[in-house]
């Protein structure tokens, strides 16, 4: 599994589909993307990454790089996906961040 | 050697930065503790960093204003975290610096370099979501951004952590 992140809009589907020469159609079924979306009010975050891994590309928005939020919800729920994308990060093969569109590798053997 | 870790909200950061202060292999290792426990979630995210410290033999030595008065007994390892707080308790508290956040930090930071063999440094990215704020939270962003400068300036080493992952932005690493 690869695991891509990035902040919001900086074009990580974008990324996977012109890498992989992947249609929509093959993104839909091979990634799942907003996945830091699920993180909140999960009871188990460990299930969750194995169950998303399953997937080839695995796609979170970097969530937690803001002020801490002053609602607790938002606390907990940002928390949860921080923890979640490192979950991912460790099981992935390879971790890619993209930022302003732009690719980097975070951990792997990859040659963009 | 000097240190800076930082990272997002649950990034990683305190792990990757206990790991640092394991691979230096000074003793003793100090912890030096920012976050005062005002309410049951912070009482829970320092029972979680407790726990994650326990195995490894952190003496904890809680500092929440005035940096500068820290003794430590030996010279060490030191691990201080969270810069975020301790900004926002220099800032904030009745018996923190005000205005004089910034240099009152730098003076800390410098005496407690001369106090331990290695030192790493915890710091928060706050600045990734959005411009819109004003008054204390708008002064506050400014005074941990400027700490974080000068942090990042006296440090040997300068990791941004990612989803668990280290990218280095300062030292030897950087680049790879």
């Amino acid at each position: 599994m690869v695991f891509v992140t990035g902040p919001l809009y900086s074009g990580k589907k974008t990324f996977v589909k012109e890498w992989m020469h992947w249609d929509e159609e093959t993104l839909s079924r091979n990634a799942v993307w907003d996945v830091q979306e699920l993180a909140a009010g999960c009871g188990d975050l460990e299930q969750l990454a194995q169950q998303l891994s399953q997937k080839q590309v695995v796609i979170a928005a970097e969530v937690g790089g803001g002020i801490v939020p002053a609602s607790a919800q938002e606390r907990a729920a940002r928390e949860a996906a921080g923890r979640l994308a490192c979950l991912l990060a460790k099981r992935a093969d390879a971790v890619i961040r993209v930022f302003c569109g732009i690719p980097t590798v975070l951990k792997g053997e990859i040659a963009l | 050697m000097m240190t800076l870790v930082i990272g997002g909200a649950a990034s990683g950061k305190s792990e990757f930065a206990e790991e640092r202060i394991l691979q230096a292999g000074s003793r003793p290792r100090y912890y030096i503790a920012t976050m005062q426990p005002f309410d049951d979630e912070c009482r829970a995210r320092i029972r979680r960093h407790r726990e994650m410290r326990a195995k490894k033999q952190f003496e904890t030595v809680e500092c929440f204003v005035q940096l500068e008065q820290v003794d430590l007994p030996q010279r060490g390892a030191v691990l201080l975290e969270c810069m975020s707080n301790l900004a926002a308790n220099e800032l904030y508290s009745p018996q923190g610096a005000g205005d004089d956040a910034v240099e009152s930090i730098r003076r800390g930071i410098h005496r407690l370099r001369g106090q331990c063999e290695e030192l790493v440094v915890v710091s928060n990215e706050v600045f990734s979501g959005g411009c819109g704020y004003e008054g204390d939270t708008r002064r506050y962003m400014r005074v941990l951004a400027e700490v974080n400068r000068m942090l990042a300036s006296c440090a040997d080493t300068v990791y941004e952590v990612v989803c668990g992952v280290p990218v280095c932005h300062k030292g030897k690493g950087r680049g790879r």
